[in-house]
Order: C-alpha cells, then structure tokens, then sequence
C-alpha cells in the first residue's frame, strides 16, 4: 500500500485544487454552451412540445443517458458511497434490485405510456391522466401532488449540488477570497447572517447555473446536460476501480480485511488550549493517542472529525466529534505506516511522549502542543460494535445518533478518591450515558432535554437527581455521596450494552428496498415523462439495454471502491459524506495523476445538476401547462406560453434557492418522503391506466388519494410511535412505500369495480383500433 | 382483464396489438422482478446473515464475500444476459403511432374529438 496514503489529504488542496476549478469552469461553459444550441433548435419549432418534451425526438444516446442521469440523482454519488463506507458489503443487498432496474423502470410503462401520449398529443404526466380519463380534475390533483412533493426534494436537491460545490472549491484560493467578500456582504442582510458564507456563496452559484441552462434550454438542454453529465459518471467509476483496488492490493485483500474490522467508536469531546493561542487556528482532522486500556496494549487511537478550528484568546472548543477506531490489527497497521513515513526515531519520541503525558497528538502543528482532549461521549455502535465480521455480512452495522444540539453536564464529586458509577437515563428511562469515574469533576455530553442523573458506589446511598440541558450551556451538579446505613452497598448494575438496533438492513428493509428501487422508481413522474420522449419502440428497446450496462457498471463497481476506502481512508466515518472526493483525491494523487480528481469530483456535482434541472423542468411545465393553458385560459398564445414557461422556471428556481439558504432540518428525510410519496401516489393510477380498459377516473383518483393517505399516515403515525414525523411507523417492519402501494392498487381496483364502466369511446380511443 | 361489454360498434375494432405486446412483456418483467426477489433476498438473508460470525467460515469468491457473488454478483450478470435477449430477441418494434400535438389535447375539453 502506498504510505503517502497515510496523511489525511486536503481535498483538492494545492495543485489539485486549480485543476478542480478548471474542470468546473469547462463544465460550466459546456453546460451554457448546451442550452444556447438547444434554444436555437426551439425556434424552429413548437414551443411548448420542444421545451417540455424535447418534441418526441429523443433516440437511444439521449434517452438512455437522460433517463439513467436523472434517475442516478446526487445520492448515487455522495449518499451511496457514505452507505458503502459506513455499513460494507451488505450495501450489495441494499441495492440489489438495481439488477432489474433498468427494464423494470423503463419497460414496465414505457411502451405505453409513449403511446397513449402521443394518441392524445400530451407533454406531461397530468395531461396523460387528464386525457386519459378526460377528467380535468384528474388533472388537477396530479398537478397537486406533483408541485407539493417536487417543490420540497428540489429544495433538498439545491442543498445536495451545493454542499458537493462547496467540497469541490473549498482549497481554491480564488474561491475562498470571493467567500470572505461574501461574509462581509451577508453580515449587513438580517436572514443570511446566520448562513455559512461559503455554503451561500456556492448555493447562489449553483442555482443561477442550474435555473439559467434550464429556463433559456428547456428539455433539449435538460437532456443534452444529462448525457453529458452521464458519460462524466461511468469514467469517473471506471477510473477509480482499478486504482482502488490495486492501492489496498487486491480485493480479495481488501474483502478479508475489511473482514476484521469492528465498527468504531464515536464520540464528543472538549478540545482546550492552555494558554490560548494568540491567533486564530485550524487544523484539518487531527489524529491523537491514549494509551492502550492496560500496559504493553495497543493504543487507542482517535481521529477529530472534520476541520478543528478555534480563535484566538479562546480556550476551548466544546463538543468537537471524533471517531475511535476499535480494531487492533487497523490501529498497527495505521502506526507502522506512520513509522515508516516519519522513521523510527520521530516515532518512538511520539510513543514516548504518550507514555510521559498519557496523551499526544499525531499532527505536525505546533499549535497543539498546548492543546489537551476530554472525552464527554463515546458511544458503542447500536448493532455490530466489538463484533467482527459485520462489514462483510447482513444486516451491516449500525451507528449511533450523537447529539445533534449539545449542551455539557459536569458532575463534581465530594468524594474524588472513590470509583463511582455515573448513569444518565432520558425521559423515555433508557440510558443514555453509563460510565465509571474516578476523580473530582466529570464531564459529559448530552443533547438538549431533560435526564435523571443516577451516581451509586461501593458503600455509599445511591444518588439521583433531574436535570435539564440547554444546547450550548453546561449543567453543573454537586454530588455529595453519604456513607449508606446499612453497611456495604453495591454500586448499581450497569444496564446491558447488546444491541440497540436490529442493524442497518434487517430482513424486512432488504424487502421493501427491493421494491423501492425497481417498483417505485418506476413510479416517479420524472421517469414517466422520460418514457414519453423517445421516438420509437426500437429507441426504447436499445436504451433498455444501455441503461443496465451502464448501471451495471457503476453501482456494483461502487460497492466495491468504497468497501476499499475503509481500508484506505480509516477514521472516516462521522464525515463518510466527503468519501467520495477524498478517495478521487487520493487514488489519483497516488499515481502522481492529481488532475484526474477534478473529473472524478464533477461526477456527483454532475448527478445532482442533472437530478435538479429535470425536476425543475417538471415543476414549471404543471404550473404552465397543466394549470394555466389547460384551465384558464387554453387559447392562450404562443408567445405568452414561452414568456410564461422563461418565468416559471427562473420563478420556480429562484424560490427554491431562497429556501435552501435556511433548509428544513430533516432535508434528507424530506427527500426520502417525497420520493417514496409521489410513487405511491401515481404508480398504480399509471399502471391501470395505461393496461386495464375497465379501469376509471373514479376509481384512478381514488387510488391515487388512497396511496398518499396510506403513505402519509405511516409517517404521521410515527410521531405517536417513535415521536418523530421522519421516523415513520413500520407496519409488519416493512418501509411505508411497501403499505402506500399497496393500499393505492387495492382502492383503485376495488373502487373501479364498484363504480360504472368508463365511456366506451374513451376505451376505443385508447386500447382499440380499426380491425382490417 | 377485461374490457367493457362489446357492442355492435366495437365489434369492428380489435384492441391495438401495441396495447397486447406492451402488456405481455410487462407482465414478463414483472416476473422477472419477482423472480430476482425471490433468490436475492432469501440467498442473501440465509448465507450472508449469520447469527454468529466466523472468521473460519467466511469465503470470498473473486474477492468478494460469497454470498455476494452468488446473491447479487451472478445474479446480476444473469439480470444483463436476460436483458439483452429481452432487447433484442423478444420485445416487438411496435408502432407508437403519431403525436397528435397539442391541439389533440386540448379537444378533449369538449370542442374535437380524434380517435386513434
């Protein structure tokens, strides 16, 4: 293995970083340059067709790489791999169904829905309905749903493309000089100050690139971006997967080491100087040292999560993450690549100075040296911890939830000399923290709320007291233990440590993701109207096929890249979301190949560009087709359509961009909820409309309520069982898309059945023609 | 699935051999579908779940653990085989018909009707 692998790289840094920005600036030009041509194409052509629907023309390259850009979105590149790091192998279960996608996504509707567009001439998933049924109410509450749902995930989307541009930048220095000018701009406007200037800075020009190629290009430009977009995902896989495995020496190696692996541990900690710094100072994840649990054992070694940064004349940094790692054949083998690279006698001081101070850190700034570390929390995983093996098989390991709004409690002790037992049990009465202490102050980290501190020792009355922690502040607590009464008394039982979850993909979850990927992808409108652009069934036949080699050969090569990076890149695994450019930046630095890092860092900005400017695409042509031409006024001119259709998105756009300045909290869950949402709203309605003559706009419009109640009240049902509205109820374990589904094919065939036939004309319109 | 009760005018139409093909290949992919379900998830939860790992027992096939391969790996390449052979060997070049354009569409509010 390559030692330079050692050191934990900037992303981008240096000479890498020009490169990156280089790589973005073509991007970005070839993007404009796209929708430029695109807009010359429309002139000659229907307006309306050709900026939402590309005018039926698509063939195999276009549709196939459009269809397949689209679907892959930003998680396939940021999520999935974060995945892959933090639960290994089992991810190949998570997404096995991806061995079908394609022809399901693509087979199971397109034939027909491309027909029965055309033979009524619609641009969108609601005309279809619409039409389909004649039924303008139909229309109306598809156009409903879609802007309800679709309005949240492109907010979630902006905040994705975003983050990822913020990754890619962040060492350029042209960068971080326009994010200084935008942090002294920010600070005089009242609802920014708050927002981060460089996350600002990188949201507004995501957004303006995005809104801009879309609205002037419309779906030509959409799809040409895509395809790009596309063929910039596949090399960047088939770039890494060779040098992936050749720098962990083979897979099989890597397999068998990833084999050993126990997950780590996790944790908070206060982080102070003393003195403190003159100057400000950041250190990007610093490593550090304990010693080992009894003499001549391994030592523990922790990584800080992200950058550590603090002020000058401040003393202390609270609640900083940082990741233990837990397996001793990882921590040696992370201690002789250090040996090699310093040379032994550097090393052996540092082990030296871990036996004199009980403590060092692994990092060249001198700054640390007047900085100490302690811990506040450090939690076990929830399934898996201490457990080999559980990166190479099902259900995958499980991490725990660190608190997301911190505050401190300080426990003192009149009794500093005796060992106590220190539990802290939340409102619900589980545990929370539990640990032994000897000394005259504790201190621990809890999330915002209210506790009940429990302090028992060896012959002392056990102690108990509520507490309340506000995030931020520190709770300090007097115990004054008194000799029990009657005699010895034994410190409480701690409760027991196994398993707190039924790990990452429990039986009933590798299920529902079955149907998740394969089924409800299907049932994404954003997919539908994909299936409504290409120009004849051979098109559709060829880009089947394209679509599965094409995902064949990035998500299976995914899982094994990142089950490599936990060999690679140890310690990663509280910010397992940057993985993806650290291993781009590592694997072609090793190979003295750093320009390759800007191409393969494009790869997720390129999922999520071409994710976004469909959905936005979608948005705009229901406001402006569906509602306005199709129920207020449908002679209305072309010229007022185009105008109209230029607001809208830049409209839509705009409005989405102001509300990822200050996203909802739970984005991701957001974006999970609308996914699986819009598909049980309008898979089954789709389905019998297109293959079931009998079927009717009665029975359709009550499929489609029924699947967004069932889906709706599984997660407003957890907040009465699990007290969270993004931590949904689970009937029978399986996920709500599973129920939502369901319930919707049931009601609409049910309700179908009791309801008249549809007219019969409208039956020979769409599933019959002349016999010869 | 059955259509509404014939009349003595659609009696001299046929349903559209588009709408047949597109309905048969759907119901194939749909067992298809069901069929990876039915060996992926229960190959993988039997040998790849163990209740108490092994370090002994544990085998990789060409790198990977075996379960895996044969769960997902070789299921995959068979999903690509099948694809490829549904492609081009058995889905049907039908006719899509033409786009009807807007003006389609938008009758159906009430003023023209146009049957396919």
């Amino acid at each position: 293995m390559n030692p330079n692998l050692l050191q934990s790289t900037p992303i981008l840094a240096a000479g890498t970083s020009n490169a990156a920005l280089t790589t973005f600036l073509i991007y970005t030009m070839a993007v404009f340059g796209l929708a430029w041509l695109s807009n010359r194409l429309m002139r000659s052509k229907s307006f309306l067709s050709e900026y939402f629907l590309g005018s039926r023309s698509l063939g195999v390259w276009a549709f196939a790489l459009t269809f397949a850009a689209t679907s892959a979105s930003g998680g396939s590149f940021t999520g999935f791999p974060s995945k892959i790091y933090t639960h290994g192998w089992v991810l190949g279960l998570w997404i096995g169904s991806y061995i079908v996608v394609p022809i399901c996504a693509m087979g199971l509707l397109g034939k027909r829905i491309n027909q029965v567009a055309r033979i009524s001439g619609c641009i969108t998933v609601p005309d279809v309905l619409r039409d389909r049924f004649r039924s303008p109410m139909f229309g109306l509450l598809a156009v409903s749903l879609i802007v309800f749902f679709m309005s949240f995930n492109l907010v979630g989307q902006f905040k994705a493309g975003s983050e990822i541009l913020k990754t890619l930048l962040q060492d350029v220095d042209a960068f971080n000089a326009a994010v200084g000018w935008v942090a002294g701009v920010k600070s005089n406007i009242g609802f920014l100050r708050q927002v981060d200037a460089d996350y600002l800075l990188c949201l507004v020009v995501f957004a303006a690139a995005v809104i801009v190629y879309t609205a002037y290009g419309g779906f030509h430009a959409v799809v040409w971006t895509d395809v790009m977009q596309g063929l910039v995902m596949v090399v960047g896989v088939v770039i890494m997967l060779p040098l992936a495995i050749y720098q962990v020496g083979g897979m099989g190696r890597a397999t068998t080491m990833v084999a050993e692996m126990t997950p780590p541990r996790l944790g908070l900690a206060h982080v102070m100087f003393d003195p403190p710094l003159d100057h400000d100072f950041a250190v990007s994840s610093p490593w550090f040292l304990l010693p080992g649990e009894s003499d001549g054992q391994t030592p523990r070694l922790f990584r800080i999560s992200r950058t550590l940064a603090i002020p000058a004349n401040q003393s202390t940094v609270e609640h900083v993450k940082f990741v233990e790692l837990t397996t001793e054949e990882e921590i040696n083998r992370y201690l002789q690549r250090l040996k090699r690279e310093w040379g032994p006698d550097r090393f052996n001081a540092k082990l030296d100075e871990l036996q004199d101070q009980g403590f060092c850190w692994l990092n060249d700034a001198p700054e640390l040296v007047s900085a100490s570390v302690i811990i506040t929390l450090n939690k076990e995983y929830e399934f898996g911890h201490r457990q080999r093996g559980v990166y190479v098989s099902g259900p995958g390991p499980d991490p725990p939830s660190l608190p997301k709004n911190p505050g401190t409690l300080s426990v003192q002790l009149s009794a500093a000399d005796t060992p106590v037992q220190i539990q802290v049990l939340n409102a619900e009465g589980k545990l929370e923290h539990a640990r032994m202490s000897v000394g005259a102050k504790t201190l621990l980290a809890l999330n915002e709320g209210e506790y009940e501190l429990q302090v028992s020792a060896d012959g002392f009355e056990p102690f108990s007291q509520e507490i309340k922690i506000v995030e931020g502040g520190t709770a300090t607590i007097d115990v004054a233990l008194a000799a029990a009464a009657s005699g010895k008394r034994d410190a409480l039982a701690p409760q027991s440590d196994g398993p707190m979850s039924d790990g990452f993909l429990p039986l009933s979850l590798a299920i529902s993701f079955f149907f998740m990927w394969a089924i409800s992808g299907a049932g994404q409108p954003s997919s539908m109207v994909r299936l409504m652009a290409f120009n004849s069934s051979r098109t559709l036949r060829r880009s089947i096929f394209t679509v599965a080699m094409y995902y064949s050969m990035i998500y299976f090569p995914l899982v094994v890249i990142f089950c490599c990076a936990r060999v690679i890149l140890p310690g990663m695994d509280l910010e397992s979301d940057r993985i993806m450019p650290q291993m781009a930046v590592t694997l072609t630095n090793s190979i003295g190949q750093g320009w390759l890092a800007g191409l393969l860092v494009a790869a997720p900005f390129a999922a999520v560009m071409s994710t976004v400017d469909s959905f936005l695409l979608m948005i705009s042509s229901a406001l402006v087709r569906d509602i306005y031409q199709r129920n207020i006024n449908p002679n209305v001119s072309e010229k007022t359509i185009k105008y109209m259709s230029y607001g809208f998105t830049l409209l839509i756009g705009s409005g989405a961009m102001l509300g990822a300045v200050n996203p909802p909290r739970f984005l991701q869950d957001i974006i999970v909820y609308t996914g699986s949402g819009l598909a049980a709203c309008f898979l089954a309605p789709m389905v019998f409309a297109l293959y079931w003559p009998r079927v009717n706009s009665v029975g359709c419009i009550s499929g489609m309520t029924a699947g967004f109640a069932a889906h709706l009240a599984m997660y407003v049902g957890g907040i009465f069982v699990n007290g969270s509205f993004f931590d949904p109820y689970r009937l029978f374990n399986f996920s709500p898309i599973i129920i939502g589904l369901l319930v919707s094919f049931v009601a609409t065939f049910v309700v179908t059945r009791m309801t008249a036939p549809p007219p019969e004309d409208l039956v020979r319109k769409y599933f019959y023609k002349k016999a010869d | 699935m059955s259509a509404p009760a014939p009349t003595a005018e659609t009696g001299q139409f046929e349903y559209d051999p588009t709408f047949l093909h597109a309905r048969k290949e759907a119901i194939i992919i749909f067992c298809v579908w069901l069929a990876g379900l039915i060996w992926a998830v229960p190959f993988c939860y039997l040998n790849g779940y163990p209740s108490d790992f092994d370090p002994e027992n544990f085998s990789t096939t060409l790198g990977m653990p075996t379960w895996i391969f044969w769960g997902i790996g070789v299921p995959w390449i068979v999903a690509d085989i099948f694809t490829t052979w549904f492609c081009f060997c058995y889905m049907k070049d039908d006719d899509l018909g033409e786009d009807n354009g807007e003006e389609s569409a938008i009758s159906d509010d009430g003023n023209k009707e146009v049957v396919a």
